[in-house]
């Protein structure tokens, strides 16, 4: 018997410095860490939160954003239910760079990945990109988008429990991108729906 | 969870392994109890699945309850249960174990991490009968891969999850490395991880324990290399195509004594069969980053010239060619984007890079075996002769040139000359000398360079650097020159010679031209003469200093620097072959220079004399021809009957197809034979076997035989007349400044190919016909 029903794994990419790590930080552990260095190739976090009675567990991949990790966070994509693509609103530059990061999901993930794009440091009074201007550049590519702030925890567990719940929805219609062949993979209960009895022995 | 309503019926492998666990978690494993349930487990291997699901399910409560105690206990009996277990039976197993390994991977604890890999690599290290082809590790590669780059601020806990990672990655790969059917570990996706993870480890070590067990950079390098050694054909691209990318992202390039290193590691892990797969890539490699910086190129120029020579010994046949080839395509390509660039500082990195490549191919050269290194010698040489066809006269053409053969003269320092008639076949010996005579000085010098480390046999080499009269105290290492030697200079001597004076006519020559051919000359003395062959020495030695006489387009220096020459080399000869009539010949001829002050006709050679051209040549400084022969004739060598002048003849004829400039060839012809006393019979004259041969080998056309008609009736005419008349004649006949015109567009036909061949004739003419014709339309009429 699993302790889940659901198992998805959610990749964070972006540029170094946007907040990714603090904001797994907060949502799995609930602080905001203080002195973050930046994450070297990839980290790996779980979280199980529980949606409609359903226990969901969340597999985290939270890459480097620096580029000579680029290599070995790539290849993490593939394997990703949903990509969180984050970019820092007070800083120009990093929502600059989303094009080529689409780029890069487009070539290496899923194409059926689901993609959220982040609008993280929400607390800064120092915004650079205005709201619309994220919303926009989310819906011209077929992307959520949220705004969040990892510092003030807004929007951080909505935005996983959203995913884990879009995801759930997708699984249940069966348009989940499916990665573990067959159904006594180690990984079984992550994309496929069933229902155990409680007690089966 | 709805345990207990089951609690009084629990089946009895739910008791027994209820059992196992301690009343206190610090006691540990009931060691009597665990005992029970193996001799269960063993004895009814049906219920192992349950059994291993049971204790998952007690260990995914206790982690939630952070009781990591009791989580250590369950890992603990899996792992005595797995080991206990029969194979055929383990299958049920596995299942349960591994999700339990991967349940403690996802812990953040350290401590279970650890644990969790010890289990896993337990787990590896069994060899199960049936592998299962439903199991996945995707997810213990992306976890291992994730630990390997653990960043944690305790170095302890950081040395110690990477080290963890790292175990887990070799327990992955030994796993699965013999069957692509259970898991494909080549896949991009798995080397992707794998690879950039060990590298990152081994890139920067922190401390030298030299210890698999504590410091994660030995442990990455020894898991790297067991990865390699592993890859079959077909795998081993999987796992070079992420080092390069991984080198390329971290720049490991520029770290250069890593990125030697772990080539080296490579080369020397992997199975011998694919060495060149590694040197290939390396080198398309290179073509891929020619839009990074030289410097980058350079580096990877550098990596590829420290392995390259480990690969030398695996390759064969047209494997070798086409190392060569692309190195030398590289060069030319470097060499173009040289001349596009035009930027002084970007020249000096593309140089930088060119260096790098042509030790690359010098190193490799060097470990092949002499046989395939003349073959490597001659494939430079026709690609020479090749680049001059494509591009005729450019100064890319040049440049192309000037860097193959100084990949040419790589190899050749590789390559150790035994025999001449092996070292220098005929058919390399003639691009050869043709390139000795090329308008440009700097190929020149090039084709001098070449010359001597072939026939330095000895070492003696940086005793010629500069013309000198004083040897007794050099101590040349020689031997007497082999019979099949004699043969080989009696048959090409000649036109050795004939290309050396000829290389001396161009005014562009420098010092260091000078001194080169010099030094070819000094070695070929030492080397290559015998009694039977000195005579062609001497006549060249005459040859010089006709040239420095009559040749008035020469610039005085050179003229000076060619007398210096001429003594130095008279006398080298000298002692050489122990010739004491020659010694006090060359003795009174310095002895005079030294008297009249003509200290610019003696070592050393200098860019700038004070003399004045008028007062250059006092009386009795020069050689004198009579008693060249008189002296030599005391010991017992006679030059009279060489052929020499001839042969120079020869030479001109041939280089110039266009052999209706009857001029030049009567201005040369007085010049070679300047001093009518010396009784020199005409080849047509007599007539030898050899002499025959060499004719009838060097494709004499009418035309040229009629010039050799000409020449030797020019010659019997001037055989009467005295030295000093004869140069006056041959003065004024030197009308205007004809000859000098002409030699300049001599020389710039002789850089450039293979006017000389007849086969390469005709698809070069088409390229010169345009100049040619404007010049000498009668040579056109074919
Ligand atoms: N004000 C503010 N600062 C934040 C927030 N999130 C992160 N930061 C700060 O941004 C910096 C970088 O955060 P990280 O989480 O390390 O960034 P990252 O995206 O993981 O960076 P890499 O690991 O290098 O890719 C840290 O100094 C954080 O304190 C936020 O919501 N508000
Ligand atoms: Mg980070």
């Amino acid at each position: 018997m699993e302790d889940y029903k659901f198992l998805f794994k959610v990749v964070l990419v972006g540029n170094a410095g946007v907040g990714k790590t603090c904001l797994v930080r907060r949502f799995t552990q609930g602080l905001f860490p203080p002195g973050q260095g930046a994450t070297i190739g990839v980290d790996f976090m779980i979280k199980t939160i529980e949606i409609d009675n359903e226990k969901i567990k969340l597999q985290i991949w939270d890459t480097a954003g620096q580029e000579r990790f680029r290599s070995i966070t790539q290849s993490y994509y593939r394997s990703a239910h949903a990509l969180i693509l984050v970019y820092d609103i007070s800083c120009q530059p990093t929502f600059d760079c989303l094009p080529d990061w689409l780029r890069e999901i487009e070539e290496y993930a899923n194409s059926k990945v689901l993609r959220v794009l982040v609008g993280n440091k929400l607390d800064r009074e120092d915004r650079e990109i205005p709201t619309e201007v994220g919303e926009q550049f989310a819906q011209r590519h077929n992307m959520y988008y949220l705004e969040t702030s990892a510092k003030e925890a807004e929007n951080v567990e909505r935005l996983f429990i959203q995913i884990a719940a879009e995801l759930m929805e997708q699984a249940r219609c069966k348009e989940l991108p499916r990665y573990e062949i067959g159904s006594e993979s180690i990984d079984q209960n992550a994309t496929t729906i069933k229902t155990k009895p409680c007690c089966n022995n | 969870m709805c345990f207990s309503c089951f609690s009084q019926f629990r089946p009895r492998y739910k008791r027994l392994v209820d059992d196992i666990f301690p009343a206190l978690p610090q006691d540990g494993l009931v060691k009597s109890n665990m005992e029970k349930l193996t001799f269960y487990a063993v004895s009814s291997p049906e219920k192992l699945d349950r059994i291993g699901e049971y204790l998952y399910q007690k260990a995914s409560r206790d982690i939630t309850r952070k009781r990591d105690s009791y989580v250590k206990i369950a890992m603990e009996a899996m792992d005595q249960l797995l080991v206990a277990c029969h194979s055929q039976t383990l299958n049920l197993f596995v299942e349960s174990f591994l999700r339990m390994v991967q349940k403690l991977l996802e812990c953040s604890e350290p401590e279970l991490q650890i644990l969790a890999t010890q289990s896993f690599v337990k787990f590896a290290n069994i060899e199960e009968d049936t592998p299962s082809y439903h199991r996945r590790y995707d997810f213990f590669i992306e976890k291992f891969s994730s630990m390997c780059h653990n960043n944690s601020p305790d170095l302890f806990i950081r040395d110690g999850i990477r080290l963890a990672g790292i175990k887990g990655l070799q327990g992955v790969i030994r796993k699965t490395v013999s069957d692509d059917l259970v898991e494909n570990i080549w896949e991009p996706v798995h080397m992707d991880k794998i690879i950039p993870s060990l590298l990152y480890n081994m890139q920067n070590p922190r401390y030298k324990v030299d210890s698999e067990e504590k410091d994660p950079t030995v442990l990455a390098e020894s898991c790297f290399r067991e990865l390699v050694g592993r890859a079959s054909f077909g795998h081993v691209k999987s796992v070079i195509h992420p080092v390069l990318r991984h080198f390329d992202l971290h720049d490991l390039w520029s770290s250069k004594l890593f990125a030697i290193n772990c080539y080296r590691l490579i080369m020397f892990s992997i199975q011998s069969q694919y060495l060149y797969t590694v040197v290939e890539s390396l080198m398309i490699h290179l073509d891929e980053t020619s839009k990074l910086s030289s410097k980058i190129r350079t580096n990877i120029a550098d990596v590829l010239s420290k392995i390259i020579a480990i690969a030398a010994g695996e390759s064969i046949g047209p494997t070798v060619l086409e190392i060569i080839n692309s190195l030398l395509t590289h060069l030319r390509t470097s060499v173009t984007r040289q001349s596009t660039n035009n930027m002084t500082d970007v020249d000096e990195e593309e140089k930088n890079y060119q260096e790098a490549l042509i030790s690359a191919l010098g190193e490799f050269a060097a470990h092949l075996p002499d046989y395939q290194k003349i073959e490597i010698m001659m494939f430079i040489m026709s690609k020479i002769v090749q680049s001059k066809a494509v591009m005729a006269f450019s100064n890319i053409d040049n440049r192309i040139h000037l860097i193959c053969l100084k990949s040419l003269l790589m190899v050749c320092s590789k390559y150790t000359s035994i025999h001449m008639t092996a070292t220098l076949p005929q058919s390399f010996l003639d691009p050869l000398l043709r390139c000795s005579r090329a308008f440009d000085s700097q190929i020149r010098l090039l084709v001098q360079n070449v010359l001597h480390t072939l026939f330095d046999r000895h070492g003696n080499g940086t005793k010629f650097i500069k013309p000198t009269l004083e040897f007794s105290l050099l101590n040349f290492a020689y031997e007497k020159c082999s019979r099949s030697d004699t043969i080989f200079m009696s048959k090409h001597g000649p036109e050795i010679y004939a290309s050396l004076c000829e290389s001396l006519e161009h005014k562009n020559n420098s010092i260091d031209n000078v001194e080169a051919v010099y030094k070819t000359f000094a070695l070929l003395c030492l080397e290559l003469t015998s009694e039977e062959t000195i005579g062609d020495f001497f006549h060249a030695l005459i040859n010089i200093q006709d040239l420095a006489l009559t040749n008035d387009s020469l610039p005085h220096v050179l003229k000076y620097q060619l007398h210096t020459i001429v003594i130095c080399l008279l006398s080298l000869a000298a002692y050489i072959h122990s010739i004491n009539s020659l010694q006090e010949l060359v003795n009174t001829i310095i002895k005079t220079r030294k008297e009249v002050k003509a200290l610019h006709l003696l070592p050393d050679l200098c860019i700038h004399y004070e003399v004045l051209p008028e007062h250059a040549l006092p009386k009795g400084v020069l050689l004198d021809q009579i008693q060249l022969v008189e002296c030599l004739n005391h010991a017992g060598i006679d030059i009279t009957s060489k052929n020499f002048p001839l042969v120079h003849r020869h030479s001109w004829v041939e280089s110039a197809p266009i052999s209706s400039l009857s001029d030049v060839s009567f201005l040369e012809f007085s010049s070679n034979s300047s001093s009518p006393s010396i009784e020199r019979k005409y080849p047509h004259e007599d007539l030898t076997f050899e002499a025959m041969k060499q004719v009838l080998s060097e494709n004499v056309d009418k035309q040229r035989e009629q010039e050799i008609v000409r020449g030797v009736q020019i010659f019997e005419q001037y055989k009467s007349l005295p030295f000093t008349d004869l140069m006056n004649i041959s003065n004024r006949n030197e009308e205007d400044t004809l000859p000098y015109k002409l030699g300049e567009i001599f020389n710039k036909l002789n850089t450039d190919s293979n006017l000389r061949s007849p086969i390469r004739y005709d698809e070069q003419k088409e390229c010169y016909k345009p100049k040619l014709e404007s010049l000498f339309p009668e040579c056109f009429v074919y």
